[in-house]
């Protein structure tokens, strides 16, 4: 092989990288326009339904609206303020988008095509831009943690109050979350064995049980985590508009800000396929995939279509759930991080690892579906175990009043003593 | 490895690249105002001197396979170095942070493109993902008003490049001196060995082969259980011990405002 052309492996994986960031862009404006729908669906008004096709009169309910949308903002000023840091200000919307299309280096947005026959190209050929990578994973974990960067630089280079604040509560929401995020993907890992997502998907489709029935608790967890990593209400406390303007991307306009926007958007669709691909059993369905590991174009084209159709649901969840929930307020966003989803999460792998340990001597001893029976039950009872003591024993959400930690030691309290002695 | 592989006539080129890389390294870093004999070419100085170490490290080292390879291995490294080199030698804390950050990327992918998954992103998750952003929370929250004077000038820059220097020629000629096949005495178990020693059933052993992550976490939860339970313990002794030190701080402040 000649060194210098690009193997097909190499022109693969470019044909493969193509596809997804034509398609990933595409989607990001056209779930726009759909969460704008969603949105005035909700609140009772029609929505955006008056641009169709350019210099005409034909509406076509209103499809030309991203591509108005995606102009007004690339040709709207590209305001530089004076009093930023310029270097990390250019540096950060840069950052935040290049990580979060890094991402998808991991993910599969499909199973695999059928055998091709080219020579030098390993058939069969995943949907999957690095199918080489073990760790496919942590690969996620790590460039979603890099994405941090992006927001925390933003906000501190813009040299804005709002801006900082926002990048401070930002960042703090994002490392809170992300533990629950990886105690989820923990149980999923240990249940499939392995840190591919595309192995991760096989599992499911071989035993028929998607994790989110085989780990109820840990699907609730990884749910809200991500939720909460997305950035997306009842956690857009970076962004609240009514307390911080625009939140880390406040000084931000035209193409920079547009580039926030869309990472923004990208981190969403991460969040609903890596829901899809753990807990929802990515291409499976039953009775109409199979589980084989050749298939023929149609099952391909089938796989292909149940992945999307399933990632579209979680995101319209995802959109419904911005329009039925209030924001949280800071203190119970770490509350619920740290006193509510953490315990969870572990009680969570706990019950996980315990089954996994004890499933060949269930096996054993119950024969095949007697233990796949158990190994149900058990989490399904820690899951009701779990919600009830942690309804019990978490403090109420809605308590305004401040937090007395130190009861008798109170400085206000002893100060309000002495100066009755006094 | 990379001496055994080399002409002989490499050595003297490395210890030139070391030299000049130090001295780069003392002319860059970031001086008390009055020490400057070299005035504003001090900067210029070290950075040529600084790009002809670099290039004599890129041209002694030793070739990978492919030109994609090679590339890509120069690329990633080649930002680690100086990234490295920029943190210490920046004056802003919070670049000094960024800088690390790419430093810790640069290496991520070295260990990518030598075959060590794992190890590279896990740099990443731990390092640049986690305890990184501590720092640079700490960092802006702390100097909101311009630089300290601390932050500005370097302590002992002619010392601090020297030891730097040391360590690198150490470094060096060490790994250059390893041969091919190491003393018996120190000869790490192949694999093949590892697997074949370890109490696991026949299909477990298949596993192994097949999957390096596999054979990693079976060698650190078999060979190193206790080590990595220790260092667990370790960490979660340090979490208690901080939460138990933040509170008693605040206690006391508590009883003090309310005593006066």
């Amino acid at each position: 092989m000649n060194a210098v052309l690009p193997s097909p492996t190499t022109i693969a994986a470019l044909v493969k990288i193509g596809l997804l960031v034509g398609g990933l862009m595409t989607a990001a404006a056209y779930l726009v326009l759909l969460e704008r729908w969603i949105a005035a669906w909700v609140q009772d008004r029609k929505g955006p339904n008056r641009v169709g096709i350019p210099l005409t009169n034909i509406r076509l309910f209103g499809l030309g609206q991203p591509l108005a949308d995606g102009l007004k903002i690339i040709l709207k000023e590209d305001f530089t303020p004076s009093h930023v840091d310029r270097v990390l200000y250019n540096a950060a919307p840069l950052l935040i988008l290049a990580a979060s299309l890094a991402i998808f280096a991991a993910i599969p947005f499909g199973s695999v095509l059928p055998p091709l026959g080219i020579p030098g190209l390993p058939d069969p050929v995943p949907f999957l831009v690095a199918p080489g990578l073990d760790v496919g994973v942590l690969w996620v974990f790590a460039l979603s943690s890099i994405a941090v960067y992006g927001v925390l630089l933003g906000g501190w280079a813009s040299n804005n109050k709002y801006g900082f604040l926002g990048g401070l509560r930002s960042s703090a929401q994002l490392v809170a979350y992300e533990i629950p995020l990886g105690l989820g993907l923990l149980g999923v890992v240990l249940a499939a064995g392995s840190l591919k997502l595309d192995r991760i998907m096989e599992a499911q489709a071989t035993s028929g049980v998607w994790y989110a029935f085989a780990q109820p608790l840990g699907f609730i967890v990884f749910l809200v985590a991500s939720f909460a990593e997305a950035a997306r209400l009842p956690f857009d406390l970076p962004e609240a508009e009514q307390e911080l303007v625009g939140g880390y991307h406040t000084e931000y306009s035209g193409i920079r800000l547009l580039l926030f926007l869309v990472a923004e958007f990208l981190h969403m669709i991460t969040a609903a396929f890596l829901i899809v691909i753990m807990f929802l059993g990515g291409w499976h369905l039953w009775g109409v995939t199979g589980s084989a590991a050749e298939v023929s174009w149609a099952g391909a084209l089938v796989r292909f279509a149940i992945l999307s159709a399933k990632i579209l649901g979680v995101i319209v969840f995802f959109m419904l759930v911005r329009w039925s929930w209030p924001r949280f307020r800071f203190d119970q966003l770490m509350n619920l991080a740290w006193k509510v989803m953490l315990p969870l999460g572990l009680a969570n792998l706990v019950t996980v690892a315990v089954v996994e340990e004890y499933r060949p001597w269930l096996v054993e001893r119950l024969g095949s579906s007697g233990a796949g029976w158990v190994a149900l039950a058990l989490p399904w009872g820690m899951f009701f175990v779990g919600w009830i003591v942690a309804g019990l024993l978490t403090p109420s959400g809605t308590d305004n009043r401040p937090i007395h930690t130190h009861g008798p030691l109170d400085a206000e309290q002893s100060l309000a003593e002495d100066l009755v002695e006094a | 490895m990379i001496a055994a592989l080399l002409p002989t006539g490499t050595t003297p080129l490395l210890a030139a690249a070391v030299a000049s890389g130090t001295v780069s390294l003392w002319l860059l870093l970031p001086q008390a105002p009055g020490s400057d004999w070299l005035g504003h070419r001090r900067g210029a100085l070290g950075l040529v001197l600084g790009v002809a170490a670099l290039a004599a490290l890129a041209w002694a080292g030793r070739r990978l396979g492919g030109l994609g390879d090679e590339a890509v291995f120069q690329i990633v490294s080649l930002v680690a170095i100086v990234g490295g080199a920029a943190t210490v030698v920046t004056r802003s804390p919070v670049y000094s942070a960024i800088w690390f950050a790419l430093a810790l990327a640069g290496v991520a992918g070295v260990l990518l493109v030598l075959g060590a998954q794992f190890l590279g992103v896990a740099t990443i998750v731990v390092y640049a993902g986690a305890i990184l952003v501590m720092f640079l929370f700490v960092l802006m929250l702390a100097q909101p008003s311009g630089l300290a004077p601390y932050d500005r000038v370097s302590n002992e820059p002619l010392l601090a490049a020297i030891a730097g220097g040391v360590l690198l020629a150490l470094l060096t000629t060490s790994i250059g001196r390893l041969s091919a096949d190491p003393p018996a005495c120190c000869t790490i178990p192949s694999r093949a060995d590892a697997v074949a020693t370890a109490p696991v059933g026949p299909a477990a052993a298949d596993a192994l082969a097949a999957d390096p992550l596999a054979r990693l976490g079976r060698e650190l939860f078999g060979r190193h259980l206790l080590a990595v339970e220790a260092a667990g313990l370790l960490l979660l002794v340090a979490l208690v011990g901080a939460i138990a030190v933040v509170s008693r701080g605040e206690v006391a402040e508590a009883t003090r405002k309310g005593a006066s």
